[in-house]
C-alpha cells in the first residue's frame, strides 16, 4: 500500500483553492478558525478563475437604487436564473455589494473604468444590468496572499481523492500528495469540510476538437471531484439532468462571449438577431444569450457559419474590448491574434456551441452554505441550486466561511485513519499504482465521454429516451468495472487523473439516473419519449442522493 | 504541443512547474534546470506560465487544429450593402 506521508488536524479543511475555497478560508480565518486548503495545482493560478474574469454579477444600491427586487428579478428571468432556488439567490444579492468592496480593498480592481462602478456585458437593451465590469486578472494571486496573511495553510499539489465521513457527518479528506511524482497519501481530520472543487469538465466528447480532451470552456482540471465525493458521502445534488452548453470561437473552446462587442452575422452579411443594429460597449448583441442554440440550429439548417463581427464598432469600444479580454483571462487568445495575424477589425470570427459541462448543476446547499450532510459546506461551481461562476463563488464562499467560523467549535475532531472508508479507498488507489500493467486513464475518460455523448446527449442535436438512458447506464457501469480492473497509473500525476475519471464516472451515472426520471422535455434535455414540457415542473427541482447504498432520485419545490 | 521554453532565457526557477493548473510539467523539477513538458496534451492554454515567468522564457504553441476560423469582414458587410 502507498504510504501516508502526513496526518493533519485542523478546524476546517477546504477542498479546492479556487475563488469559493479561498473566500471561505479567508472568512473563516478572520474569525480565528484554523484552516487548511487542499489544492490539486496552485492557488495562484488554479480553477476556472485562474486567468481572470471581467464580469461580476451583483447588486450595488448606489448604482441600482434601493429596490433589490428589480435586480433579483432580472437575474431570475435572464438566461442564468431559471434552475436556482430564489431564496439563495436573494441572499446572494444581499451580500454581493459587501464582497465587491472587500475585493476592491484587497487589490482586485472592481472599478477599471474611470474609478467608477460600470455595469455592462451580457446586457439586454432597455433592461437593468447585473454584470459589473471588473479587472480580475490578478484575482487568484490577491486572494492567495490575503489567505496566507491570515495564517491559512495552503497545501498546493494536494489532490483530494475522497471526502471522509462516517455516514452522519463530514470528518475530513483523503488527499494525494502530488507535489512529487512518487505518490503518497495525506490524511486531514477536521471539524468542518468546505467543498469548493469547481465544475465538472471532461464529461462529454469535446464538440470543437474530439481528439483533444483538455480543450474546454472552464478548467479541464476541474473534473467533478466534489460532485462525486459529496454524492458518495450522502449529500443531495440537484439539476444533474439539465444540460448546460457554452459557446465561443469554434475550434478553440473558451468562455468569454460576454466580453465581445459584436453583431452576429450570417454568411450573407445580414444580422442573425433582431436586438441591435450597432454594437457598442454599452449594448452588444445578446442573440446567443437569448437563443442559446443559435450556432447549432443554424448549422443544422445549412445557414452556418455564424460570424462575430467587430469590424464596425468604434475605436474606443474596440480598445475597451481588447482591455477586457485581458481582464477576462483571455491573454492566450490575444497572443494568438498577434502570432497568426488575426485582426478583429478586419476579420469576423466563426462561433460554435460547445459540449455540456456543469454550471448550476451540483451540490445542494442551504441559505447558510451547508449541504444536507452535516459539517459539509459548499460554494462555487460545485453547487447546483445557486449560481456559481466568479461572483457566486466569492459571495457564497464568504457566507460559508462566516457560518463555519461561528459554528466549528460545536463539532469534534474525530480520527479518520481507522475509518473503513479511508482504508478501502487507500487500498483501491494503491492497487492502481501497484499493478504491473494496464490501461491508461485516458481510455476510461474517452469511454465515459463516448457513452454520455451517445446515450445522454444534450440538445438540440441529440436526444434522450428511456431506452437510450437505460442502455447507457448499463454501458457506463460495465466501463467502470473495466476501469477498476485494468486501469494502471505510474506516478502521482496519473493517479490524480485516474481518480478524476472515477469521479466523472459517478457524475455520469447520476446524470443518466436523473435524466431518466425527468419524463418531459425542457431546454436541452430532449426526451423523445416525452416530447412535451410539463408546467407542473416549472417550480420544481430534481435531486439525487444516496440512501443505504442506493441512489434515490426525487423532486422538490424551489426554496423561496 | 505547448508550452515551449527558451533554454537560453530560462533560469530554472521552477515557477511554471508550480503554478501550472494542469500539471503539464514534470513535477520532479530539479532546481536550476529547464523544466520538462511531460503532458503537453493536458495544456489548457491558460497562459499562466507565459504571464508569470520572470524571464519571459515561456511561449505557448497553438495546436494546428485550434484554428480561429474567420471570414473577411469588409466582404461580409459589402454583401449586406453596408
Amino acid at each position: 500500500m502507498l504510504p501516508i506521508s502526513k496526518t493533519i488536524e485542523t478546524d476546517l479543511v477546504v477542498i479546492g483553492g479556487g475563488i469559493g475555497g479561498l473566500m471561505a478560508a479567508i472568512s473563516a480565518a478572520e474569525q480565528g478558525t484554523r484552516v487548511v486548503v487542499l489544492e490539486k495545482a496552485d492557488t495562484r493560478r488554479s480553477g476556472s478563475g485562474g486567468g481572470g474574469c471581467d464580469h461580476f454579477f451583483c447588486y450595488l444600491p448606489e448604482v441600482h437604487g434601493n429596490d433589490l427586487d428589480v435586480i433579483f428579478q432580472e437575474l431570475m428571468e435572464s438566461q442564468i436564473g431559471s434552475c436556482y432556488d430564489p431564496l439563495l439567490t436573494y441572499q446572494f444579492m444581499k451580500m454581493s455589494s459587501s464582497i465587491v468592496r472587500k475585493w476592491q480593498e484587497w487589490g482586485i480592481n472592481m472599478k477599471p473604468y474611470n474609478n467608477e462602478f460600470v455595469f455592462r456585458g451580457h446586457a439586454f437593451p432597455g433592461r437593468p444590468r447585473i454584470w459589473l465590469k471588473y479587472d480580475g486578472h490578478n484575482q487568484k494571486a490577491v486572494l492567495t496572499k490575503k489567505a496566507r496573511s491570515l495564517g491559512v495553510t495552503i497545501l498546493n499539489h494536494h489532490d483530494v481523492l475522497e471526502l471522509l465521513h462516517d455516514g452522519t457527518r463530514a470528518l475530513g479528506a483523503l488527499a494525494l500528495d502530488n507535489s512529487r511524482s512518487e505518490p503518497s497519501f495525506v490524511l486531514v481530520q477536521s471539524r468542518c469540510v468546505m467543498m469548493a472543487s469547481g465544475t465538472a469538465s471532461r464529461l462529454y466528447t469535446p464538440m470543437s476538437t474530439p481528439s483533444t480532451m483538455f480543450n474546454t470552456a472552464n478548467s479541464p482540471a476541474n473534473a467533478g471531484a466534489g460532485h462525486a465525493q459529496a454524492l458518495r458521502a450522502g449529500a443531495r445534488l440537484v439539476n444533474f439532468e439539465l444540460p448546460y452548453r457554452h459557446s465561443g470561437h469554434k475550434y478553440w473552446t473558451r468562455a468569454g462571449k460576454g466580453t465581445w462587442i459584436v453583431i452576429f452575422k450570417y454568411p450573407d452579411g445580414s444580422n442573425v438577431g433582431p436586438f441591435i443594429t450597432k454594437a457598442t460597449k454599452e449594448v452588444s448583441d445578446i442573440t446567443s444569450d437569448v437563443w442559446n442554440n443559435v450556432f447549432t440550429d443554424m448549422a443544422r439548417e445549412g445557414r452556418a457559419p455564424i460570424y462575430m463581427d467587430c469590424s464596425q464598432i468604434d475605436e474606443e469600444d474596440f480598445q475597451c474590448m481588447m482591455k477586457d479580454f485581458e481582464s477576462e483571462g483571455l491573454t492566450s487568445f490575444l497572443n494568438y491574434m498577434g502570432k497568426r495575424g488575426l485582426d478583429l477589425r478586419k476579420q469576423a470570427v466563426e462561433f460554435g456551441q460547445f459540449e455540456p459541462y456543469f454550471l448550476g448543476r451540483g451540490v445542494e446547499i442551504g441559505v447558510d452554505g451547508q449541504t444536507t450532510l452535516p459539517g459539509l459546506y459548499a460554494a462555487g461551481d460545485v453547487v447546483g441550486n445557486v449560481r456559481g461562476a466568479i461572483a457566486g463563488a466569492a459571495v457564497y464562499g464568504w457566507i460559508c466561511g462566516e457560518n463555519i467560523g461561528k459554528r466549528y467549535q460545536d463539532l469534534e475532531i474525530k480520527p479518520v485513519a481507522d475509518l473503513d472508508l479511508t482504508r478501502e479507498r487507500m487500498e483501491f488507489f494503491s492497487s492502481l499504482y501497484e499493478r504491473k500493467s494496464g490501461a491508461p486513464w485516458q481510455e476510461g475518460n474517452w469511454g465515459l465521454q463516448q457513452i454520455l455523448t451517445d446515450y445522454a446527449g444534450a440538445g438540440p442535436e441529440r436526444v434522450r429516451s428511456e431506452t437510450l438512458l437505460s442502455a447507457g447506464l448499463k454501458n457506463l457501469r460495465e466501463l467502470r468495472e473495466l476501469c477498476k480492473a485494468e486501469m494502471k497509473v505510474s506516478n502521482s500525476h496519473e493517479l490524480m487523473r485516474a481518480a478524476e475519471v472515477f469521479d466523472l464516472l459517478d457524475v455520469g451515472e447520476a446524470i443518466m439516473l436523473c435524466a431518466r426520471e425527468r419524463r418531459e422535455t425542457r431546454g436541452l434535455h430532449i426526451r423523445k419519449d416525452y416530447p412535451f414540457t410539463n408546467p407542473l415542473y416549472n417550480k420544481k427541482i430534481f435531486y439525487i442522493e444516496r440512501r443505504n447504498g442506493e441512489y434515490v432520485v426525487g423532486m422538490r419545490d424551489k426554496y423561496k | 504541443m505547448p508550452p515551449v521554453i527558451d533554454k537560453e532565457k530560462c533560469i530554472g526557477c521552477g515557477l511554471c512547474v508550480e503554478i501550472c493548473p494542469c500539471e503539464v510539467f514534470d513535477i520532479d523539477h530539479a532546481p536550476k534546470t529547464v523544466p520538462v513538458v511531460l503532458y503537453p496534451r493536458e495544456c489548457w492554454h491558460c497562459n499562466a506560465c507565459v504571464l508569470d515567468c520572470p524571464r519571459k522564457a515561456v511561449d505557448l504553441r497553438f495546436p494546428l487544429h485550434y484554428m480561429i476560423t474567420t471570414t473577411d469582414a469588409a466582404a461580409l458587410n459589402h454583401k449586406a450593402g453596408d
